[in-house]
């Protein structure tokens, strides 16, 4: 079964002469333990469909369900609640807060949702995964590029969310970095059983998706 | 409060500039207010002293006690509630030729205000030419059994005791007997001249009707002292103003740690944080700078007061001090409002796709 579904999704931009038709007729779902690719170039309407995905936007027209639930039809707090428990957001920049450390960034979502999150021994696998562990205490300037990435990474798994959303998660990065992260957000989804789904315009990630879908013109058609 | 605490601890630079100038403001207008204070009550000391409620005056003396001279027809039968009151500004010298402005307040024995007086040195005024005079004046060299003469007269007054709170317009008060005063304000001693100043009463409902006298509250009275009330509304005029600066200054401030932060509380909110969380952080900041600034302020301001000279008119008064703390955390608690538009209404969807 499909953790996020989108059926018919229009979305305009202003109105009148100005009214610009940004997505067309999308049709999009993702399963839990794949990695969706959604490859495009700039001003394709990728960063539109990434945000009416992550619940931050609301389509024109057409329906969007997460955990069959209608996402679009959601007032504020219960989208609010909806992107808390069940998207993790992996954001292209200002992952982390730059006044809390690694450990920290996980503490304040604990205050924030007390409940519902990994255990301590979950998080401790998953930073070791990541490679993390040891980079607890300390503070986002404090760590390379890479690492605040990962770190964004288990920040985003942490609330055991159903749907991993990655904004261009290999921007700047060197092929074998590129390789890196591919690999790391495949073996996630498989592991830890989420949808990951990846926005980018670097078809270098493209040999890691289950499903790749390419988006032109505001228009998304699956490649593989 | 958890993100309020992070971030002042890692950024103490910045909360450390923002914390410093709350102390700055904050001093200010607790010495200022100790300052409005000190001088109130060097103002009003005496009166305060007396346990009056009302003061009957002649009605041509402009509510002034020292210009007022109401005869006995006019003071009517006294009551055990009701006292004499003669007052006069006069010039005293001692033996060493040092001058001094002061009030004379001449007194009869037998009433409430001179029964009542609190002596912390010596006695009371039990005869002629006699004076109680301010503790202040021990500063000045002036001593039990020293001599004063009075408004150049060749009379010699004793100082027979010291008491506490006796200040007047800021000028030191002596105390001596009404038939003192008479001499000293001219008025004569037949049974038309004037008896006294003032008729004061302990009595709230005390009301002279007599032709020519007019009856006061004690508040109307301190209100119509020379410069009293200028000096105050000064005062209170300037402490509004820096409330009201301190306000816009926290203001800028925590707007522009704000601006910094709505990057941060973008994702945040994409995250699905709820706003109400980012708000909550915005005033917890704005209080907990605020408070350890008042705090700061309070300390230093205490540490003032230990090492301020006696002879400064400035009064610490606690609860009036917290007082003023609490309205410098108000105006940081209204100055962080400002920011919270602009948290409140942060796009996440901004932070996607950038």
């Amino acid at each position: 079964m499909s953790i996020i579904e989108i059926k018919d999704v229009d979305h305009f931009y202003g109105t009148g002469s100005a009214r610009f038709h940004a997505l067309h007729a999308i049709n999009f779902a993702a399963d839990a333990g794949t990695l969706n690719v959604i490859s495009g170039p700039s001003g394709s309407g990728k960063s539109t469909f990434l945000a009416i995905m992550g619940g931050v936007l609301t389509p024109t027209s057409g329906m969007v369900t997460i955990n069959d639930k209608r996402y679009d039809q959601m007032g504020q707090k219960q989208r609010d609640a909806l992107r808390l428990d069940e998207i993790g957001f992996v954001l292209q920049s200002y992952k982390l807060l730059p006044y809390l450390t690694v450990a920290d960034q996980f503490k304040f979502v604990e205050k924030v949702r007390p409940e519902g999150n990994v255990s301590q021994v979950e998080n401790k696998e998953i930073l070791e995964t990541l490679g993390i562990s040891s980079l607890l205490n300390k503070y986002p300037g404090e760590l390379s590029g890479g690492q605040q990435q990962r770190v964004a990474i288990a920040r985003a798994l942490y609330t055991d969310p159903a749907i991993i959303l990655a904004d261009e998660p290999t921007a700047a990065l060197d092929s074998s970095r590129v390789t890196e992260v591919g690999t790391l957000l495949k073996n996630l989804a498989l592991k830890y059983n989420k949808a990951v789904i990846v926005v980018t315009h670097d078809l270098r990630l493209t040999d890691f998706a289950d499903h790749l879908y390419e988006i032109e013109d505001g228009r998304l058609t699956q490649k593989s | 409060m958890f993100l309020a605490l992070k971030e002042i601890k890692k950024e103490k630079l910045r909360s450390g500039l923002v914390i410093g100038m709350i102390i700055l403001i904050g001093y200010l207008i607790f010495i200022l207010t100790s300052l409005a204070l000190g001088l109130a009550r060097e103002n009003t000391a005496a009166i305060n002293s007396w346990n009056i409620n009302k003061v009957a005056l002649n009605d041509n003396a402009n509510v002034d006690m020292r210009q007022s001279l109401v005869t006995k027809k006019q003071a009517r039968q006294l009551t055990e509630n009701e006292a004499y009151l003669g007052e006069t500004s006069v010039v005293a010298k001692n033996a060493g030729n040092k001058k001094i402005s002061a009030v004379f307040v001449g007194l009869e024995d037998n009433q409430f205000i001179a029964q009542n007086l609190k002596i912390s040195q010596g006695h009371k005024v039990n005869g002629p030419n006699q004076l109680v005079v301010d503790d202040s004046l021990k500063d000045k060299g002036f001593k039990l059994n020293s001599t004063l003469y009075l408004n150049g007269s060749k009379t010699p007054y004793k100082i027979v005791g010291f008491t506490k709170n006796a200040k007047l317009n800021i000028a030191p008060v002596f105390y001596g007997q009404l038939d003192s005063w008479k001499t000293l304000r001219g008025v004569g001693t037949q049974s038309t001249a004037p008896v006294a100043s003032a008729i004061v009463s302990k009595n709230a409902k005390y009301n002279n009707n007599q032709t020519s006298v007019q009856t006061y509250t004690k508040q109307q009275i301190i209100n119509k002292l020379p410069g009293y009330t200028a000096q105050n509304n000064t005062f209170v005029m300037m402490i509004a103003f820096l409330m009201v600066i301190s306000l816009v200054i926290i203001a800028v401030f925590l707007y522009i740690l704000t601006m910094q932060k709505l990057p941060n509380y973008a994702v945040l909110r994409a995250q699905g944080i709820p706003g109400k969380v980012l708000v909550g952080a915005t005033i917890s900041q704005s209080f907990l700078l605020v408070v350890s600034g008042v705090i700061a302020a309070g300390l230093l301001t205490a540490l003032t007061a230990v090492i301020m000279p006696v002879t400064v008119p400035m009064s610490f008064d606690v609860p009036i001090l917290v007082f003023a703390g609490i309205g410098l955390l108000v105006m940081g608690l209204l100055g962080s409002l400002v920011s919270l538009k602009s948290v409140l209404n942060v796009d996440p969807v901004k932070v996607i796709g950038g």
